[in-house]
Protein backbone atom coordinates (compact mmCIF):
# COMPACT_ATOMS: atom_id res chain seq x y z
CA UNK A 1 0.00 0.00 0.00
CA UNK A 2 1.46 3.33 -1.09
CA UNK A 3 0.02 5.28 1.83
CA UNK A 4 1.93 3.25 4.38
CA UNK A 5 4.76 5.58 5.42
CA UNK A 6 6.44 8.85 4.38
CA UNK A 7 8.71 7.04 1.92
CA UNK A 8 5.98 5.31 -0.07
CA UNK A 9 3.76 8.37 0.27
CA UNK A 10 6.45 10.56 -1.28
CA UNK A 11 6.77 8.12 -4.19
CA UNK A 12 2.99 8.05 -4.51
CA UNK A 13 2.82 11.85 -4.61
CA UNK A 14 5.66 12.06 -7.15
CA UNK A 15 4.25 9.41 -9.46
CA UNK A 16 3.03 11.78 -12.16
CA UNK A 17 6.07 14.02 -12.21
CA UNK A 18 8.29 10.94 -12.15
CA UNK A 19 6.53 9.45 -15.16
CA UNK A 20 6.78 12.77 -17.01
CA UNK A 21 10.49 13.16 -16.38
CA UNK A 22 11.19 9.54 -17.27
CA UNK A 23 9.41 9.92 -20.60
CA UNK A 24 11.10 13.24 -21.37
CA UNK A 25 14.63 12.14 -20.51
CA UNK A 26 14.35 8.76 -22.21
CA UNK A 27 12.82 10.40 -25.30
CA UNK A 28 15.52 13.07 -25.59
CA UNK A 29 18.31 10.55 -25.00
CA UNK A 30 16.93 8.01 -27.47
CA UNK A 31 16.26 10.63 -30.10
CA UNK A 32 19.82 11.91 -30.00
CA UNK A 33 21.18 8.37 -30.01
CA UNK A 34 19.03 7.59 -33.05
CA UNK A 35 20.72 10.45 -34.95
CA UNK A 36 24.05 8.71 -34.73
CA UNK A 37 23.83 6.84 -38.06
CA UNK A 38 23.24 10.15 -39.87
CA UNK A 39 26.20 11.73 -38.06
CA UNK A 40 28.63 9.16 -39.43
CA UNK A 41 28.57 10.59 -42.95
CA UNK A 42 31.70 12.43 -44.16
CA UNK A 43 29.59 15.52 -44.98
CA UNK A 44 28.59 15.87 -41.34
CA UNK A 45 32.18 15.46 -40.20
CA UNK A 46 33.23 18.27 -42.54
CA UNK A 47 30.41 20.49 -41.37
CA UNK A 48 31.42 20.03 -37.74
CA UNK A 49 35.06 20.63 -38.54
CA UNK A 50 34.08 24.11 -39.68
CA UNK A 51 32.94 25.09 -36.14
CA UNK A 52 35.50 26.80 -33.89
CA UNK A 53 36.97 24.26 -31.51
CA UNK A 54 36.22 26.31 -28.41
CA UNK A 55 32.51 26.31 -29.16
CA UNK A 56 32.36 22.58 -29.58
CA UNK A 57 34.29 22.08 -26.39
CA UNK A 58 31.96 24.40 -24.57
CA UNK A 59 29.13 22.06 -25.51
CA UNK A 60 31.17 19.03 -24.54
CA UNK A 61 31.29 18.02 -28.21
CA UNK A 62 34.86 16.82 -28.07
CA UNK A 63 34.91 13.80 -30.31
CA UNK A 64 32.13 13.17 -32.77
CA UNK A 65 33.85 10.56 -34.88
CA UNK A 66 33.09 7.46 -32.79
CA UNK A 67 29.80 6.21 -31.37
CA UNK A 68 31.16 6.57 -27.81
CA UNK A 69 32.45 10.06 -28.56
CA UNK A 70 29.12 11.14 -30.02
CA UNK A 71 27.01 9.61 -27.27
CA UNK A 72 29.34 10.94 -24.58
CA UNK A 73 29.03 14.45 -25.99
CA UNK A 74 25.62 14.85 -27.53
CA UNK A 75 23.60 12.64 -25.20
CA UNK A 76 25.42 12.22 -21.90
CA UNK A 77 27.51 15.39 -22.23
CA UNK A 78 24.92 18.12 -22.46
CA UNK A 79 21.17 17.75 -22.67
CA UNK A 80 20.69 14.66 -20.53
CA UNK A 81 22.76 15.83 -17.56
CA UNK A 82 21.07 19.22 -17.67
CA UNK A 83 17.63 17.61 -17.74
CA UNK A 84 18.61 15.23 -14.95
CA UNK A 85 19.97 18.15 -12.91
CA UNK A 86 16.74 20.11 -13.32
CA UNK A 87 14.64 17.07 -12.42
CA UNK A 88 16.81 16.30 -9.39
CA UNK A 89 16.86 19.89 -8.14
CA UNK A 90 13.07 20.13 -8.42
CA UNK A 91 12.61 16.83 -6.57
CA UNK A 92 15.17 17.72 -3.88
CA UNK A 93 13.47 21.07 -3.35
CA UNK A 94 10.05 19.48 -2.99
CA UNK A 95 11.25 17.02 -0.34
CA UNK A 96 11.26 19.58 2.47
CA UNK A 97 11.22 23.23 1.40
CA UNK A 98 8.42 22.92 -1.14
CA UNK A 99 6.19 21.14 1.32
CA UNK A 100 7.06 23.58 4.08
CA UNK A 101 6.30 26.69 2.03
CA UNK A 102 3.01 25.16 0.95
CA UNK A 103 2.21 24.91 4.68
CA UNK A 104 1.63 21.18 4.56
CA UNK A 105 4.70 20.01 6.50
CA UNK A 106 3.25 21.08 9.85
CA UNK A 107 0.58 18.41 9.83
CA UNK A 108 2.91 15.48 9.20
CA UNK A 109 5.41 16.70 11.79
CA UNK A 110 2.62 16.89 14.37
CA UNK A 111 2.35 13.10 13.97
CA UNK A 112 4.60 10.54 15.60
CA UNK A 113 7.40 10.82 13.05
CA UNK A 114 10.89 12.08 13.86
CA UNK A 115 12.06 15.12 11.95
CA UNK A 116 15.26 13.56 10.68
CA UNK A 117 13.50 10.32 9.83
CA UNK A 118 10.83 12.08 7.81
CA UNK A 119 13.38 14.15 5.88
CA UNK A 120 15.61 11.14 5.17
CA UNK A 121 12.67 9.02 3.99
CA UNK A 122 11.65 11.84 1.67
CA UNK A 123 15.18 12.05 0.30
CA UNK A 124 15.26 8.30 -0.15
CA UNK A 125 12.14 8.58 -2.31
CA UNK A 126 13.83 11.28 -4.38
CA UNK A 127 16.88 9.05 -4.76
CA UNK A 128 14.74 6.15 -5.95
CA UNK A 129 13.21 8.46 -8.57
CA UNK A 130 16.62 9.64 -9.82
CA UNK A 131 17.95 6.09 -10.04
CA UNK A 132 14.79 4.92 -11.77
CA UNK A 133 14.86 7.64 -14.45
CA UNK A 134 18.56 7.27 -15.21
CA UNK A 135 18.32 3.47 -15.27
CA UNK A 136 15.42 3.67 -17.74
CA UNK A 137 17.53 5.87 -19.99
CA UNK A 138 20.39 3.38 -19.76
CA UNK A 139 18.07 0.49 -20.66
CA UNK A 140 16.61 2.43 -23.59
CA UNK A 141 20.07 3.12 -24.99
CA UNK A 142 21.15 -0.50 -24.54
CA UNK A 143 18.02 -1.50 -26.46
CA UNK A 144 19.00 0.98 -29.21
CA UNK A 145 22.51 -0.41 -29.55
CA UNK A 146 21.57 -2.50 -32.61
CA UNK A 147 19.20 -0.18 -34.48
CA UNK A 148 21.29 2.95 -33.87
CA UNK A 149 24.60 1.24 -34.68
CA UNK A 150 26.08 1.83 -31.24
CA UNK A 151 27.75 -1.59 -31.25
CA UNK A 152 31.22 -0.34 -30.28
CA UNK A 153 29.98 0.58 -26.83
CA UNK A 154 29.54 -2.49 -24.65
CA UNK A 155 26.81 -2.91 -22.07
CA UNK A 156 29.38 -2.37 -19.32
CA UNK A 157 30.07 1.09 -20.72
CA UNK A 158 26.37 1.96 -20.56
CA UNK A 159 26.17 0.60 -17.03
CA UNK A 160 29.15 2.71 -15.93
CA UNK A 161 27.72 5.82 -17.61
CA UNK A 162 24.34 5.19 -16.00
CA UNK A 163 25.95 4.87 -12.56
CA UNK A 164 27.78 8.15 -13.10
CA UNK A 165 24.62 9.88 -14.29
CA UNK A 166 22.58 8.58 -11.34
CA UNK A 167 25.20 9.78 -8.86
CA UNK A 168 25.37 13.12 -10.65
CA UNK A 169 21.60 13.47 -10.27
CA UNK A 170 21.76 12.43 -6.61
CA UNK A 171 24.39 15.08 -5.86
CA UNK A 172 22.14 17.80 -7.29
CA UNK A 173 19.09 16.44 -5.52
CA UNK A 174 21.11 16.43 -2.29
CA UNK A 175 22.23 20.02 -2.82
CA UNK A 176 18.69 21.32 -3.31
CA UNK A 177 17.42 19.12 -0.48
CA UNK A 178 20.09 20.39 1.92
CA UNK A 179 19.57 24.06 1.08
CA UNK A 180 15.80 23.61 1.42
CA UNK A 181 16.00 21.57 4.62
CA UNK A 182 18.33 24.07 6.25
CA UNK A 183 16.33 27.18 5.32
CA UNK A 184 12.80 26.03 4.55
CA UNK A 185 12.78 28.26 1.49
CA UNK A 186 11.99 26.97 -1.98
CA UNK A 187 13.75 29.82 -3.72
CA UNK A 188 16.96 29.16 -1.80
CA UNK A 189 16.86 25.46 -2.66
CA UNK A 190 16.15 26.07 -6.35
CA UNK A 191 18.66 28.91 -6.55
CA UNK A 192 21.43 26.91 -4.91
CA UNK A 193 20.82 23.96 -7.22
CA UNK A 194 20.64 26.11 -10.35
CA UNK A 195 23.69 28.15 -9.33
CA UNK A 196 25.81 25.07 -8.75
CA UNK A 197 24.61 23.58 -12.06
CA UNK A 198 25.48 26.68 -14.09
CA UNK A 199 28.84 27.28 -12.37
CA UNK A 200 29.70 23.59 -12.54
CA UNK A 201 28.86 23.49 -16.21
CA UNK A 202 30.98 26.55 -16.97
CA UNK A 203 33.82 25.26 -14.82
CA UNK A 204 33.88 22.02 -16.76
CA UNK A 205 33.49 23.32 -20.31
CA UNK A 206 34.39 27.00 -20.54
CA UNK A 207 36.85 27.82 -17.75
CA UNK A 208 39.44 25.26 -18.94
CA UNK A 209 39.79 27.37 -22.09
CA UNK A 210 40.60 30.42 -19.99
CA UNK A 211 44.16 30.71 -18.83
CA UNK A 212 44.49 30.43 -15.05
CA UNK A 213 41.01 28.95 -14.51
CA UNK A 214 41.72 25.38 -15.58
CA UNK A 215 41.90 24.24 -11.94
CA UNK A 216 38.20 25.04 -11.55
CA UNK A 217 37.33 22.04 -13.68
CA UNK A 218 38.36 19.67 -10.92
CA UNK A 219 35.74 21.19 -8.61
CA UNK A 220 32.90 20.71 -11.07
CA UNK A 221 30.31 17.97 -10.58
CA UNK A 222 30.13 17.83 -14.37
CA UNK A 223 33.80 16.86 -14.41
CA UNK A 224 33.32 14.25 -11.70
CA UNK A 225 30.51 12.85 -13.80
CA UNK A 226 32.07 12.99 -17.28
CA UNK A 227 35.81 12.97 -16.59
CA UNK A 228 37.67 9.86 -17.71
CA UNK A 229 34.96 8.85 -20.22
CA UNK A 230 33.01 6.24 -18.25
CA UNK A 231 31.22 5.19 -21.45
CA UNK A 232 34.51 3.87 -22.84
CA UNK A 233 36.74 3.31 -19.82
CA UNK A 234 34.14 2.20 -17.29
CA UNK A 235 33.54 3.40 -13.75
CA UNK A 236 35.89 6.18 -12.62
CA UNK A 237 36.44 5.66 -8.89
CA UNK A 238 37.51 9.23 -8.13
CA UNK A 239 34.48 10.77 -9.83
CA UNK A 240 32.14 8.25 -8.23
CA UNK A 241 33.57 8.87 -4.78
CA UNK A 242 33.39 12.64 -5.14
CA UNK A 243 29.77 12.53 -6.29
CA UNK A 244 28.78 10.01 -3.63
CA UNK A 245 30.75 11.79 -0.91
CA UNK A 246 29.20 15.18 -1.61
CA UNK A 247 25.73 13.61 -1.67
CA UNK A 248 26.24 11.99 1.73
CA UNK A 249 27.71 15.14 3.25
CA UNK A 250 24.95 17.37 1.91
CA UNK A 251 22.17 15.06 3.04
CA UNK A 252 23.70 14.71 6.50
CA UNK A 253 24.24 18.46 6.92
CA UNK A 254 20.78 19.37 5.59
CA UNK A 255 19.05 16.81 7.81
CA UNK A 256 20.94 17.94 10.91
CA UNK A 257 20.04 21.57 10.28
CA UNK A 258 16.40 20.65 9.69
CA UNK A 259 16.15 18.70 12.93
CA UNK A 260 17.39 21.72 14.86
CA UNK A 261 15.40 24.62 13.47
CA UNK A 262 11.83 25.92 13.70
CA UNK A 263 9.33 24.74 11.14
CA UNK A 264 7.54 27.59 9.41
CA UNK A 265 3.76 27.56 9.17
CA UNK B 1 -2.38 15.91 42.54
CA UNK B 2 -1.85 14.25 39.18
CA UNK B 3 0.81 15.56 36.86
CA UNK B 4 -0.55 18.35 34.65
CA UNK B 5 -1.37 17.50 31.04
CA UNK B 6 0.38 20.67 29.91
CA UNK B 7 2.78 22.65 32.01
CA UNK B 8 4.89 25.59 30.91
CA UNK B 9 6.99 27.89 33.05
CA UNK B 10 8.42 31.18 31.90
CA UNK B 11 8.04 30.17 28.29
CA UNK B 12 9.69 32.69 25.98
CA UNK B 13 9.77 32.62 22.20
CA UNK B 14 11.26 35.38 20.10
CA UNK B 15 11.26 35.44 16.34
CA UNK B 16 14.28 37.55 15.53
CA UNK B 17 13.13 40.95 16.76
CA UNK B 18 9.46 39.96 16.99
CA UNK B 19 8.23 38.71 20.30
CA UNK B 20 6.00 35.66 20.23
CA UNK B 21 5.82 34.76 23.93
CA UNK B 22 7.28 36.76 26.80
CA UNK B 23 7.11 34.32 29.72
CA UNK B 24 4.01 32.19 29.60
CA UNK B 25 2.99 30.12 32.61
CA UNK B 26 0.33 27.63 31.73
CA UNK B 27 -1.03 24.66 33.61
CA UNK B 28 -3.70 22.39 32.16
CA UNK B 29 -4.95 19.61 34.42
CA UNK B 30 -5.64 16.15 33.05
CA UNK B 31 -9.26 15.60 32.10
CA UNK B 32 -10.24 19.23 31.81
CA UNK B 33 -11.29 21.33 28.85
CA UNK B 34 -9.16 24.44 28.79
CA UNK B 35 -10.06 27.43 26.65
CA UNK B 36 -7.12 29.51 25.53
CA UNK B 37 -8.34 32.96 24.61
CA UNK B 38 -6.62 36.02 23.28
CA UNK B 39 -6.68 38.67 20.57
CA UNK B 40 -4.85 38.33 17.25
CA UNK B 41 -1.13 38.03 17.69
CA UNK B 42 -1.37 37.25 21.41
CA UNK B 43 0.73 34.10 21.08
CA UNK B 44 -1.86 31.31 21.02
CA UNK B 45 -0.55 29.55 17.93
CA UNK B 46 3.02 30.10 19.06
CA UNK B 47 2.27 28.31 22.34
CA UNK B 48 0.54 25.44 20.57
CA UNK B 49 3.36 24.95 18.07
CA UNK B 50 5.86 24.88 20.94
CA UNK B 51 3.85 22.10 22.62
CA UNK B 52 4.16 19.99 19.47
CA UNK B 53 7.88 20.67 18.98
CA UNK B 54 7.25 22.35 15.64
CA UNK B 55 9.19 25.32 16.98
CA UNK B 56 11.65 25.49 19.87
CA UNK B 57 11.48 27.79 22.90
CA UNK B 58 13.97 30.61 23.35
CA UNK B 59 13.76 30.10 27.12
CA UNK B 60 11.57 28.42 29.70
CA UNK B 61 10.28 24.94 30.40
CA UNK B 62 7.61 22.90 28.60
CA UNK B 63 6.20 19.55 29.62
CA UNK B 64 3.32 17.81 27.90
CA UNK B 65 1.79 14.65 29.39
CA UNK B 66 4.83 14.49 31.61
CA UNK B 67 7.23 14.38 28.67
CA UNK B 68 9.62 16.81 27.03
CA UNK B 69 8.31 17.61 23.52
CA UNK B 70 11.86 17.99 22.23
CA UNK B 71 13.34 14.79 23.62
CA UNK B 72 10.35 12.43 23.55
CA UNK B 73 8.54 14.08 20.66
CA UNK B 74 7.69 10.97 18.68
CA UNK B 75 6.27 8.98 21.58
CA UNK B 76 4.47 12.07 22.85
CA UNK B 77 2.81 12.99 19.56
CA UNK B 78 1.35 9.50 19.40
CA UNK B 79 -0.83 10.53 22.35
CA UNK B 80 -1.85 13.91 20.96
CA UNK B 81 -4.40 14.99 18.37
CA UNK B 82 -3.60 18.34 16.77
CA UNK B 83 -5.61 20.70 14.63
CA UNK B 84 -3.64 23.62 13.22
CA UNK B 85 -4.98 27.16 13.05
CA UNK B 86 -4.82 27.06 9.27
CA UNK B 87 -5.29 23.46 8.27
CA UNK B 88 -3.70 23.07 4.81
CA UNK B 89 -3.05 19.86 2.95
CA UNK B 90 -2.13 18.87 -0.57
CA UNK B 91 -5.44 19.20 -2.41
CA UNK B 92 -4.81 16.55 -5.05
CA UNK B 93 -5.63 13.68 -2.72
CA UNK B 94 -9.02 12.64 -1.41
CA UNK B 95 -9.86 13.05 2.26
CA UNK B 96 -9.92 9.26 2.52
CA UNK B 97 -6.37 8.95 1.17
CA UNK B 98 -5.07 11.65 3.50
CA UNK B 99 -6.76 10.16 6.56
CA UNK B 100 -5.50 6.68 5.68
CA UNK B 101 -1.96 7.98 5.43
CA UNK B 102 -2.17 9.98 8.66
CA UNK B 103 -3.75 7.00 10.38
CA UNK B 104 -0.89 4.81 9.20
CA UNK B 105 1.63 7.25 10.65
CA UNK B 106 -0.10 6.54 13.97
CA UNK B 107 0.05 2.82 13.45
CA UNK B 108 -3.38 2.46 11.86
CA UNK B 109 -6.83 3.79 12.74
CA UNK B 110 -9.93 1.61 12.24
CA UNK B 111 -11.77 2.56 9.07
CA UNK B 112 -15.08 2.35 10.91
CA UNK B 113 -13.95 5.05 13.33
CA UNK B 114 -13.05 7.42 10.48
CA UNK B 115 -16.32 6.67 8.72
CA UNK B 116 -18.31 7.32 11.88
CA UNK B 117 -16.65 10.70 12.45
CA UNK B 118 -17.10 11.68 8.80
CA UNK B 119 -20.76 10.71 8.89
CA UNK B 120 -21.26 12.67 12.07
CA UNK B 121 -19.77 15.80 10.51
CA UNK B 122 -21.45 15.10 7.18
CA UNK B 123 -18.15 14.93 5.31
CA UNK B 124 -17.73 13.19 1.96
CA UNK B 125 -14.40 11.35 2.13
CA UNK B 126 -14.28 10.37 -1.53
CA UNK B 127 -13.79 13.79 -3.06
CA UNK B 128 -10.43 15.43 -3.75
CA UNK B 129 -9.69 17.92 -0.99
CA UNK B 130 -9.09 20.63 -3.57
CA UNK B 131 -12.78 20.62 -4.40
CA UNK B 132 -13.97 20.98 -0.79
CA UNK B 133 -15.26 24.21 0.71
CA UNK B 134 -13.33 25.83 3.57
CA UNK B 135 -15.67 24.38 6.16
CA UNK B 136 -15.48 20.90 4.68
CA UNK B 137 -11.70 21.10 4.70
CA UNK B 138 -11.83 22.09 8.34
CA UNK B 139 -13.92 18.98 8.98
CA UNK B 140 -11.10 16.85 7.55
CA UNK B 141 -8.85 18.54 10.10
CA UNK B 142 -11.27 17.80 12.92
CA UNK B 143 -11.53 14.13 11.90
CA UNK B 144 -7.74 13.67 11.80
CA UNK B 145 -7.39 15.22 15.25
CA UNK B 146 -10.07 13.02 16.85
CA UNK B 147 -9.79 9.77 14.92
CA UNK B 148 -7.22 8.01 17.09
CA UNK B 149 -8.96 9.00 20.34
CA UNK B 150 -5.89 10.76 21.77
CA UNK B 151 -5.34 11.45 25.46
CA UNK B 152 -4.76 15.12 24.71
CA UNK B 153 -6.40 17.22 22.03
CA UNK B 154 -4.65 20.45 21.06
CA UNK B 155 -6.92 22.49 18.86
CA UNK B 156 -6.05 25.88 17.39
CA UNK B 157 -9.25 27.76 16.57
CA UNK B 158 -11.04 24.53 15.77
CA UNK B 159 -14.42 25.96 14.79
CA UNK B 160 -13.18 28.52 12.28
CA UNK B 161 -15.11 28.00 9.06
CA UNK B 162 -17.72 25.68 10.57
CA UNK B 163 -21.37 26.65 10.37
CA UNK B 164 -23.38 26.97 13.62
CA UNK B 165 -24.79 23.47 13.36
CA UNK B 166 -21.34 21.97 12.96
CA UNK B 167 -19.90 24.17 15.68
CA UNK B 168 -22.53 22.71 17.92
CA UNK B 169 -21.66 19.18 16.82
CA UNK B 170 -18.00 19.91 17.36
CA UNK B 171 -18.59 21.19 20.87
CA UNK B 172 -20.56 18.03 21.58
CA UNK B 173 -17.53 16.01 20.47
CA UNK B 174 -15.34 18.02 22.84
CA UNK B 175 -17.74 17.30 25.73
CA UNK B 176 -17.73 13.61 24.86
CA UNK B 177 -13.95 13.60 24.81
CA UNK B 178 -13.97 15.08 28.30
CA UNK B 179 -16.52 12.51 29.46
CA UNK B 180 -14.10 9.83 28.30
CA UNK B 181 -11.38 11.38 30.46
CA UNK B 182 -9.43 13.12 27.70
CA UNK B 183 -7.88 16.55 28.06
CA UNK B 184 -8.77 19.28 25.58
CA UNK B 185 -6.75 22.44 25.08
CA UNK B 186 -8.39 24.73 22.55
CA UNK B 187 -7.66 28.25 21.45
CA UNK B 188 -10.31 30.68 20.35
CA UNK B 189 -11.13 34.31 19.82
CA UNK B 190 -14.68 33.96 21.04
CA UNK B 191 -15.61 33.47 24.65
CA UNK B 192 -19.09 32.27 23.75
CA UNK B 193 -17.91 29.00 22.23
CA UNK B 194 -15.40 28.40 24.98
CA UNK B 195 -17.86 29.10 27.76
CA UNK B 196 -20.12 26.34 26.50
CA UNK B 197 -17.53 23.62 26.96
CA UNK B 198 -14.53 24.77 28.91
CA UNK B 199 -13.93 24.17 32.60
CA UNK B 200 -11.35 26.91 32.72
CA UNK B 201 -10.20 29.69 30.48
CA UNK B 202 -6.84 31.38 30.26
CA UNK B 203 -6.60 34.78 28.64
CA UNK B 204 -3.32 35.51 26.94
CA UNK B 205 -2.19 38.86 25.73
CA UNK B 206 1.12 40.16 24.44
CA UNK B 207 2.74 36.79 24.95
CA UNK B 208 1.80 36.17 28.57
CA UNK B 209 -1.11 34.99 30.64
CA UNK B 210 -3.32 37.81 31.83
CA UNK B 211 -5.77 35.77 33.84
CA UNK B 212 -6.96 32.22 34.42
CA UNK B 213 -10.42 31.53 35.75
CA UNK B 214 -13.02 28.80 36.12
CA UNK B 215 -15.89 29.40 33.73
CA UNK B 216 -18.36 29.00 36.57
CA UNK B 217 -16.70 31.71 38.58
CA UNK B 218 -16.71 33.95 35.56
CA UNK B 219 -20.40 33.32 35.20
CA UNK B 220 -20.95 34.29 38.80
CA UNK B 221 -18.90 37.41 38.39
CA UNK B 222 -20.32 38.32 35.05
CA UNK B 223 -22.58 41.23 34.37
CA UNK B 224 -26.10 40.35 33.28
CA UNK B 225 -29.15 42.37 32.43
CA UNK B 226 -32.15 41.73 34.64
CA UNK B 227 -35.76 42.75 34.10
CA UNK B 228 -38.37 42.36 36.84
CA UNK B 229 -42.03 43.06 36.31
CA UNK B 230 -44.01 43.89 39.47
CA UNK B 231 -47.72 43.99 40.18
CA UNK B 232 -47.44 47.66 41.21
CA UNK B 233 -44.97 50.45 40.39
CA UNK B 234 -41.77 50.43 42.48
CA UNK B 235 -39.25 53.02 43.51
CA UNK B 236 -35.92 52.95 41.65
CA UNK B 237 -34.00 54.31 44.63
CA UNK B 238 -34.86 51.25 46.66
CA UNK B 239 -32.91 49.07 44.24
CA UNK B 240 -30.13 51.40 43.13
CA UNK B 241 -28.27 51.04 46.41
CA UNK B 242 -28.14 47.24 46.36
CA UNK B 243 -24.72 45.61 46.01
CA UNK B 244 -23.90 44.67 42.42
CA UNK B 245 -26.87 46.48 41.00
CA UNK B 246 -26.42 49.43 38.66
CA UNK B 247 -28.11 51.35 35.87
CA UNK B 248 -31.50 50.98 37.47
CA UNK B 249 -34.44 52.30 35.46
CA UNK B 250 -38.09 51.95 36.26
CA UNK B 251 -40.77 52.27 33.63
CA UNK B 252 -44.11 51.85 35.30
CA UNK B 253 -44.10 48.42 36.87
CA UNK B 254 -40.99 47.23 35.01
CA UNK B 255 -37.58 47.47 36.61
CA UNK B 256 -34.46 47.09 34.48
CA UNK B 257 -30.95 46.93 35.83
CA UNK B 258 -27.47 45.49 35.41
CA UNK B 259 -26.41 42.86 37.86
CA UNK B 260 -22.75 42.36 38.58
CA UNK B 261 -22.07 39.17 40.51
CA UNK B 262 -24.50 37.40 42.85
CA UNK B 263 -28.24 37.85 42.49
CA UNK B 264 -29.00 37.38 46.19
CA UNK B 265 -29.54 41.00 47.29
CA UNK B 266 -31.64 41.86 44.27
CA UNK B 267 -33.84 38.81 44.63
CA UNK B 268 -34.44 39.50 48.32
CA UNK B 269 -35.31 43.13 47.65
CA UNK B 270 -37.68 42.14 44.88
CA UNK B 271 -39.35 39.60 47.16
CA UNK B 272 -40.66 42.47 49.30
CA UNK B 273 -43.01 43.27 46.42
CA UNK B 274 -45.22 41.10 44.24
CA UNK B 275 -43.10 40.05 41.30
CA UNK B 276 -45.08 38.84 38.28
CA UNK B 277 -42.22 38.33 35.83
CA UNK B 278 -38.49 37.84 35.92
CA UNK B 279 -36.15 37.93 32.98
CA UNK B 280 -32.43 37.33 33.37
CA UNK B 281 -30.09 37.23 30.42
CA UNK B 282 -27.41 34.58 30.16
CA UNK B 283 -24.25 36.40 31.26
CA UNK B 284 -22.25 37.75 28.41
CA UNK B 285 -18.74 36.58 29.14
CA UNK B 286 -17.57 38.23 25.98
CA UNK B 287 -18.03 41.52 27.76
CA UNK B 288 -15.92 40.20 30.58
CA UNK B 289 -13.26 39.21 28.13
CA UNK B 290 -13.12 42.77 26.81
CA UNK B 291 -13.12 43.89 30.42
CA UNK B 292 -9.87 42.04 31.01
CA UNK B 293 -8.32 43.72 28.04
CA UNK B 294 -9.26 47.19 29.11
CA UNK B 295 -8.29 46.55 32.73
CA UNK B 296 -4.96 45.42 31.40
CA UNK B 297 -4.62 48.65 29.43
CA UNK B 298 -5.50 50.62 32.55
CA UNK B 299 -2.86 48.97 34.74
CA UNK B 300 -0.34 49.61 32.01
CA UNK B 301 -1.25 53.26 31.80
CA UNK B 302 -0.71 53.56 35.57
CA UNK B 303 2.64 51.78 35.43
N1 LIG C 1 7.22 32.92 12.04
C1 LIG C 1 7.12 34.10 12.66
N2 LIG C 1 8.01 35.07 12.42
C2 LIG C 1 7.94 36.27 13.05
N3 LIG C 1 7.01 36.58 13.96
C3 LIG C 1 6.07 35.66 14.25
C4 LIG C 1 6.07 34.37 13.61
N4 LIG C 1 5.04 33.66 14.10
C5 LIG C 1 4.41 34.47 14.98
N5 LIG C 1 5.02 35.66 15.08
C6 LIG C 1 4.64 36.78 15.97
O1 LIG C 1 4.36 36.27 17.25
C7 LIG C 1 3.21 36.85 17.81
C8 LIG C 1 2.23 35.78 18.22
O2 LIG C 1 1.70 35.15 17.07
P1 LIG C 1 0.68 33.95 17.14
O3 LIG C 1 0.52 33.43 15.76
O4 LIG C 1 1.12 32.99 18.19
O5 LIG C 1 -0.65 34.69 17.60
P2 LIG C 1 -2.11 34.09 17.78
O6 LIG C 1 -2.50 34.36 19.19
O7 LIG C 1 -2.19 32.70 17.31
O8 LIG C 1 -2.93 35.06 16.83
P3 LIG C 1 -4.23 34.74 15.94
O9 LIG C 1 -5.38 34.89 16.85
O10 LIG C 1 -4.19 35.84 14.93
O11 LIG C 1 -4.08 33.40 15.35
C9 LIG C 1 2.66 37.79 16.75
O12 LIG C 1 2.97 39.10 17.14
C10 LIG C 1 3.37 37.44 15.49
O13 LIG C 1 3.66 38.58 14.74
MG1 LIG D 1 -3.20 31.73 15.72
Amino acid sequence: MLLRDPFTKALHDARRSLAGWAVAIVAVGSMYAAFWPTMRTPEMADALAAYPEGLLEAFNYSDLTSAAGYLGSAVYGLLVPLLVAVFAIAAGTRAVAGDEEAGTLDLVLAHPVGRARLALLRFAAVAVGVVLVTALLGLALVALRGPAQLGDIDVGGFAAMTLHLALFGLAFAAGAYAAGAATGRRAVALGTGAGVAVLGFLANSVFPQVEGLAWAQRLSPFHWYLGGSPLVDGVQPVGVLLLLGSTVLLVAAGTAAFARRDVAV
Amino acid sequence: MAEPAIHTEGLVKTYGRNRGLTGLDLRVEPGEVYGFLGPNGAGKSTTIRLLLDLIRPTAGRVRVLGADPRRDGVALRRRIGYLAGDFVVDGRQTARELLTYLGNLRGGVPRARVDALAARLDLDLGRPIRGLSKGNRQKVGVVQAFMHSPELLILDEPTSGLDPFLQHEFLAMVREARAEGRTVFMSSHVMSEVQQTADRVGIVRDGRMVTVARVEELRERAVRKVEVTFAEPVDAAEFAALPGVSEVTVAGTVLRCRLDGRADALVKAAAAHTAVGLLCEEPDLEELFFGYYSREEATRAVA
